[in-house]
C-alpha cells in the first residue's frame, strides 16, 4: 500500500498542498504516537479508494515543527483538508478518527 | 459467506486481550477487533506502576504490546483499525460487518470497548481540540517543549500526567475544582513539591478562547465566583472517562452514566453476549479489574459454547 500516501517536508508544502490541482488531505504525524499508528492503516485504505481524485500526504511533525506551529497544529495525528489552496473542512485529530468519517470528509471535498 | 469464529471480542484493551488469551488457550477460534491499535487506554499511559508482575514501572505501550503478543501466541487473530459498520448481536448466531466489506459471525461475543476521555463540555472545547487542547499527554506532550501549559483535573491521571508533562513544559498549572487532590498521596506529594508545577485549587474551567489556536483558559473561582482568563500555550484534560457503549445501546438498557449491568459471569440479558471491563457497572476501574473481567467473560463464554 505504500506509495499511495506520499510523505512531504515543509519545503514542499506550498507546491504539493496549496498548489495542488486536486483536493489534498494532509496528515501531521509523530513517532511514539499510538493514535498515529492507529490512523495509518485507515488513512492508507481511504487513500486507495480515492486514488487519482484526492492526494493523501503525510508530514512528520518533529521534522517540520515550524510549519506545524504556523498552521496551529498541536496534536498528532491531525488531518487537514485542502481544496484550491485553502482548508475546506474541519480538521480531525486524536484517536477517534473513524474510517467512515474520514471517507465522508473526503467525499465532501469532491462535492 | 460470513467467516465463522467461536468468539468475537470487540475491543483490544486489557479486558479484551485477557479474554482473548483465555479463549485462544481453550482452543476457541478467537477474533479480536479494535478500531485503533491494541492496548486500549493502557497504550497511551506513560507508565504503569501497579500492575502485578512488574517490579519496576512498565511503559503503558510496552504492556499493551505484551498483552497483544501473548494473545496472538495462542492463536487469537487480533485485527487493528477495524470499524464495525453493521451488527446483529441479539440473534443466537451474532453477525458483524467490518469496514462495509466483510462479515464475521460467532455464537459468543464479548464487548470490551472500554471508555474514552470525558470531555469538559465547556464552550470552545470542540474548536480547540488539536489546536492547543489535548486529552493525551503521551501523544502531544512533546508539542509543548518550553511552554506554559495547564492541566484540568485532580485525580491520579491528572497528577501523574502533569508530572510526565514537566519533562517538556516550562510550567504546568493544575486547575482542580476541590481544595486538594484526589490522586494517591505518593503522586500528589510529588506534584505539590515539583518546581515546575503550580496548582490552582477551587477553580473550574468555563471556556477556551483564542484566534486560530488556543490562547486563553477562562476559569471560575468557585468560592468568589470571580472569573479570570489565564494565558496558556496548551491545556490537557484528565477528568475521568465515559463508557463506549454505542454498540450496545440498541440491545441493552444502559444504567445511569451509560454503564452496562452484568452478572458476575459478565453475562448480559442476551444469551452469548458478554460485557467486560470499564463499561460495566462496577466500583473500581483498573487494569487489574479489566483483566479479571476479561478472564471471567472468556471462561463463561467457553462454558456457554460447550453446553450448546
Amino acid at each position: 500500500m505504500s506509495g499511495i500516501v506520499q510523505e512531504i517536508v515543509a519545503a514542499d508544502y506550498d507546491r504539493e498542498v496549496l498548489g495542488a490541482e486536486t483536493p489534498v488531505v494532509l496528515d501531521f504525524f509523530s513517532t511514539e504516537c499510538p493514535p498515529c499508528e492507529a490512523l495509518a492503516p485507515k488513512f492508507e485504505a481511504v487513500a486507495g479508494q480515492f486514488a487519482g481524485k484526492v492526494r493523501f500526504l503525510k508530514i512528520f511533525r518533529q521534522g517540520n515543527r515550524d510549519l506545524a506551529v504556523r498552521l496551529g497544529v498541536t496534536g498528532s495525528p491531525t488531518l487537514l483538508f485542502f481544496k484550491a489552496g485553502s482548508e475546506a473542512a474541519p480538521r480531525m485529530s486524536g484517536e477517534d478518527i473513524k474510517r467512515s468519517a474520514l471517507k465522508a470528509a473526503v467525499e465532501g471535498l469532491l462535492a | 459467506m460470513a467467516e465463522r469464529h467461536d468468539v468475537v471480542i470487540i475491543g483490544a484493551g486489557p479486558a479484551g486481550l485477557a479474554a482473548a488469551i483465555y479463549a485462544a488457550r481453550a482452543r476457541l477460534r478467537t477474533l479480536v477487533l479494535d478500531e485503533s491499535i491494541p492496548g486500549g487506554q493502557v497504550k497511551t499511559t506513560h507508565k504503569v506502576s501497579n500492575y502485578p508482575g512488574f517490579a519496576q514501572d512498565v511503559e503503558g505501550a510496552a504492556l499493551a504490546a505484551a498483552f497483544a503478543a501473548q494473545a496472538q501466541r495462542f492463536g487469537a487473530d487480533v485485527r487493528r483499525a477495524v470499524e464495525i459498520t453493521k451488527h446483529d448481536l441479539a440473534s443466537p448466531v451474532k453477525t458483524l460487518e467490518l469496514d462495509e466489506e466483510e462479515t464475521v459471525e460467532a455464537r459468543a461475543v464479548i464487548v470490551a470497548t472500554g471508555a474514552r476521555p470525558r470531555p469538559l463540555g465547556v464552550p470552545g472545547e470542540d474548536v480547540f481540540k488539536g489546536r492547543g487542547l489535548s486529552y493525551c499527554a503521551t501523544c502531544d506532550g512533546a508539542y509543548f517543549e518550553g511552554k506554559d501549559i495547564h492541566v484540568i483535573g485532580g485525580g491520579n491521571s491528572a497528577v501523574e500526567e502533569s508530572l510526565f508533562l514537566t519533562q517538556f513544559a516550562r510550567t504546568v498549572t493544575i486547575v482542580h475544582q476541590f481544595q486538594e487532590f484526589q490522586a494517591e498521596p505518593a503522586s500528589a506529594q510529588e506534584a505539590l513539591a515539583h518546581p515546575k508545577i503550580r496548582v490552582l485549587f477551587g477553580h473550574e474551567p468555563r471556556a477556551f478562547h483564542g484566534e486560530k489556536a488556543l490562547e486563553r483558559l477562562e476559569v471560575e473561582d468557585l468560592r468568589t465566583h470571580e472569573r479570570k482568563q489565564l494565558r496558556t500555550d496548551g491545556v490537557f484534560v484528565f477528568i475521568g472517562m465515559v463508557p463506549r457503549t454505542e454498540l450496545l445501546a440498541p440491545y441493552l438498557e444502559l444504567e445511569p452514566g451509560g454503564y452496562v449491568e452484568t452478572t458476575d459471569g459478565m453475562e448480559t440479558k442476551i444469551p452469548g453476549l458478554y460485557v467486560a471491563g470499564d463499561l460495566r457497572v462496577k466500583r473500581f476501574r483498573q487494569i487489574t479489574t479489566a483483566v479479571a473481567d476479561g478472564t471471567v467473560a472468556a471462561l463463561a463464554a467457553q462454558k456457554y459454547l460447550r453446553a450448546g
